[in-house]
């Protein structure tokens, strides 16, 4: 069995070890922040619940990673411990989740709020994805594979895609 | 694909152990606007296996007491009347909810972490909007409003490509009537059935009817109706549906005819609900908790 890394709600997490993958389970509204360092053969992960840590301060000093302003940073920092660059310069972006349920209103349009303060978040640091897969009205299910970085997406009904 | 005839339906109906009498007589009691807390207590004093199940979940590490609660009094009073009624009702129905939903290629567990989460949203919709509604009751009707899933599962084994082409291609609105079209019920006209089966009070069979399409609902239980319809998609959001159909389904925008919802206040239930949900799904025994 190959060895796997699982991140949940607001987790983030790195890899560098190879047979190994990177997962996050049911993507609904929750976007994924994937990051891929060719240089160091490192594979991270954020999986970012909700836009904006000013709603709850306490949570976001104990998860970082459940908003978009704060996980980031995480985990480009935790990435720096594999060697990869504090910046996250030369790092590969890629994004996936954001969905949304049918006939959504603004309010609830949370997955594209999400999408909107990473992509926003990525800019500050001079980042943009290569690859996104987001909205849409279906979770996703992601795995990365550390060894060969492909990323590759699945939906309970559907056949699986890369990313 | 066979389609479910209604003597089938009913035969399935049929098969469903009845709830326990203390469970069905507390969804009776809890649904009234007045009764109170006393009364949850008496109800449950008769039935000693709930009485020891409500002491073991207050005692739970999930609940972090620093001294051991032995009356079942106070551990009630402590726990909420909502809680009560997620024990009684997992201790009844317990495999039900713990089925594998093969139809919607959906794990064993699923469908109860599915319905843990829609009941804690649809409680915190009311209560983080002020509604005048019993916030405990939505919670009830939040565990319960998909129990029909569980009745027709196994008929939509392998429909589940089907149902998304129907979507796809406009021919089913939603993945309600992808369901229909398909085995010739819905999980929410399966749910009634078993519901009146149930003899669960009518604020409850109402929900389980029609938390998909509120407007029809009828209107002195409408408000509780667009609290789970809410519920429902925020458990959705958060990556806990029950497979294949999750987010498959509209959103009705006319909740906000009863409940004020701001992003900022969404963003804050979503929160909620995770962090409730971590420590109900431990105590309760019946989930692993979030993935």
């Amino acid at each position: 069995m190959m060895g796997q890394v699982i991140l949940g709600v607001g987790d983030y997490g790195a890899s560098s070890q190879l047979g190994e993958e990177v997962k996050t389970y049911a993507l609904g509204s929750c976007v994924s922040v994937i990051f891929l360092d060719p240089k160091t053969r490192t594979v991270g992960m954020v999986h970012v619940a909700l836009p904006d840590s000013s709603i709850n301060k306490n949570k976001a000093q104990e998860k970082p990673g459940y908003f978009a302003d704060t996980g980031i940073p995480a985990l480009l920092q935790t990435m720096s411990r594999y060697g990869c660059d504090k910046r996250g310069k030369g790092l590969v972006v890629k994004l996936c989740g954001g969905a949304n349920v049918m006939d959504t209103n603004d309010t609830f349009m949370i997955g594209k709020r999400n999408a909107l303060a990473i992509k926003k978040i990525l800019w500050s640091y001079g980042m943009g994805a290569v690859s996104e897969d987001l909205g849409g009205n279906f979770s996703r299910t992601v795995s990365i594979s550390v060894e060969t970085g492909q990323v590759t997406l699945s939906s309970p009904g559907r056949p699986n895609w890369l990313l | 694909m066979n389609k479910i005839s209604k003597e089938e339906l009913q035969k399935i109906v049929g098969s469903i152990p009845l709830l326990s009498a203390s469970a069905s007589q507390l969804l009776q009691l809890t649904a009234k606007p007045d009764h109170e807390l006393m009364d949850v207590i008496s109800l449950v004093k008769t039935d000693a296996n709930l009485t020891a199940r409500v002491l073991k979940v207050v005692n739970s590490a999930a609940f972090a007491l620093i001294s051991s609660v032995s009356s079942i009094d106070r551990a009630i009073s402590y726990l909420g009347e909502r809680i009560v009624v997620s024990i009684a009702i997992g201790d009844c129905a317990g495999k039900l909810f713990e089925k594998e939903l093969a139809g919607y290629e959906a794990a064993g567990g699923d469908l109860w972490k599915h319905d843990l989460r829609t009941a804690i949203a649809a409680r915190e919709v009311v209560v983080q909007s002020s509604a005048e509604i019993s916030s405990d009751l939505a919670f009830t009707a939040g565990l319960l409003h998909d129990i029909g899933k569980a009745l027709i599962s196994d008929y939509l084994q392998d429909s589940a490509p089907e149902a998304i082409g129907l979507i796809t291609s406009q021919d089913s609105k939603d993945y309600l009537e992808a369901e229909e079209q398909i085995v010739g019920f819905d999980h929410t006209q399966a749910g009634y059935e078993l519901a009146k089966a149930w003899q669960l009070p009518e604020e409850l069979t109402e929900v389980i009817r029609y938390h998909h399409n509120p407007a029809e609902a009828a209107e002195a239980h409408r408000e509780l109706v667009y609290a789970v319809h809410l519920g429902d998609n925020i458990a959705m959001m958060g990556g806990f549906g029950t497979g294949s159909d999750s987010m498959q389904y509209r959103l009705d925008a006319n909740y906000s005819d009863y409940f004020n919802l701001s992003p900022k206040t969404l963003a804050n239930i979503m929160l909620t609900v995770d962090m409730e949900f971590e420590k109900l799904g431990y105590s309760l025994g019946n989930t692993e908790g979030a993935e």
